[in-house]
């Protein structure tokens, strides 16, 4: 049986407009993997920084998969929340990631981006807040879907991941 | 907060999971208390040492080592300065690391002067649960400062349970680089030698 473990953790997110952030995560992954323990999904605290342009949130992931099958490999997806002071919630991006294929230590910046409204939407999310936002954010990572829509790019968001994997020798997978 | 800060001292602890034990090694501790030098970018320096075995029988729930620093305010309480915690790295090697820390914000402006005053902040009650994925979605913090860790590990036994935990790449480095140095024993359960200095930057 051959495993994958993904231990690390969502460092922090820079390069957004303002800087009372959380974000959202989930990994995904195909139909031939299994999550045998740990939390596929979570939200970071909310975080801001009192000197740096990066909020950090240092949340740990840990998860350890099954797996029949290459395809489907883990993806990480994100989703940059904006809480400003009264306490209101706003989307400020979306992004996503696969998850590194080889084992070993990697630190990641993944983009983000949100979509774009029409003229009025954009001066409603200038003067009153929120923001559109995907009826179904699993589009982020499918190929054939993402033609569709007009988007604006927004910040960065850091992830420290160390991946272990396990048996995949004896299938003859070579990383 | 109001006033920037000169001294400090970290408690240190590692959070692992259920199928993890510590074999050797303290695994809670404090650190000296240190003040800042007078040069023109002034340092907290620790250079504290940190040794530890840890066993397994799986790698979830990797160790985490989660920091809490602590320093003296203006009127001479003792308050918390910030959270952070980072996993230990999974590389054999010499890893170089800063982590940033956090402390818990007051519910409202008010309540924020009121702990500036009378020297009670707001603090976790168990600081371990900044290593876990659970009950984190309200916490509100603010991020300020970082502490540099260097850690170096040693891995015995990964391979030979079919856990690879790098890549080609990583394991016949260019010509240059011939720092690392594997130390593969054949006999036994997952044991990981580490150990770490730490120092921090300006907080």
């Amino acid at each position: 049986m051959t495993e994958v473990h993904v231990i690390g953790s969502i460092l922090g997110g820079s390069g957004f407009p303002d800087e009372s952030l959380f974000c959202k995560w989930k990994i995904h992954a195909g139909s031939a993997w299994r999550v045998l323990q740990g939390d596929q999904e979570g939200q970071t605290q909310v975080d801001s920084p009192s000197h740096e342009p990066t909020a950090y949130w240092c949340h740990p992931i840990d998860l350890h998969f099954a797996t029949k099958g290459l395809q489907g490999w883990p993806k990480i997806h994100l989703q940059v929340w904006h809480q400003d002071s009264y306490g209101r919630n706003e989307l400020y991006s979306y992004g996503f990631c696969h998850i590194p294929v080889s084992p070993g230590h990697h630190e990641l910046d993944v983009v983000t981006w949100r979509p774009k409204g029409s003229l009025a939407e954009e001066l409603k999310t200038q003067f009153i807040g929120g923001s559109s936002q995907l009826k179904n954010p699993d589009l982020v990572s499918s190929s054939s879907e993402l033609y569709k829509l007009r988007t604006i790019s927004m910040g960065k968001v850091h992830l420290r991941l160390h991946v272990i994997v396990r048996n995949f020798d004896k299938y003859g997978v070579e990383f | 907060m109001f006033a920037d800060f000169d001294d400090l001292y970290l408690r240190f602890a590692y959070v692992i999971g259920k199928d993890w034990e510590i074999c050797a090694g303290l695994d809670e501790g404090t650190t000296q208390i240190a003040y800042k030098g007078v040069d023109f970018n002034p340092k907290l320096v620790f250079n504290f040492p940190l040794e530890c075995t840890f066993k397994s029988t799986s790698p979830f729930g990797w160790p985490q080592l989660v920091l809490s620093g602590y320093g003296m305010d203006a009127f001479g309480n003792d308050v918390v300065r910030g959270y952070g915690t980072t996993h230990i790295p999974i590389t054999p090697g010499r890893h170089k690391l800063r982590v940033p820390l956090f402390v818990p914000r007051s519910s409202s402006r008010f309540q924020q002067f009121l702990a500036w005053i009378l020297g009670r902040r707001p603090e976790f009650v168990d600081p371990k649960v900044v290593a876990h994925n659970a009950g984190r979605e309200m916490t509100r913090v603010r991020s300020q400062g970082y502490v540099n860790l260097t850690f170096n590990i040693v891995t015995k036994d990964l391979q030979s349970l079919g856990f690879r935990t790098e890549s080609s790449e990583g394991i016949h480095p260019a010509a240059h680089d011939q720092q690392k140095s594997y130390h593969q024993l054949p006999l036994g359960a997952l044991p990981e030698n580490v150990s770490q200095y730490e120092d921090v930057d300006r907080m």
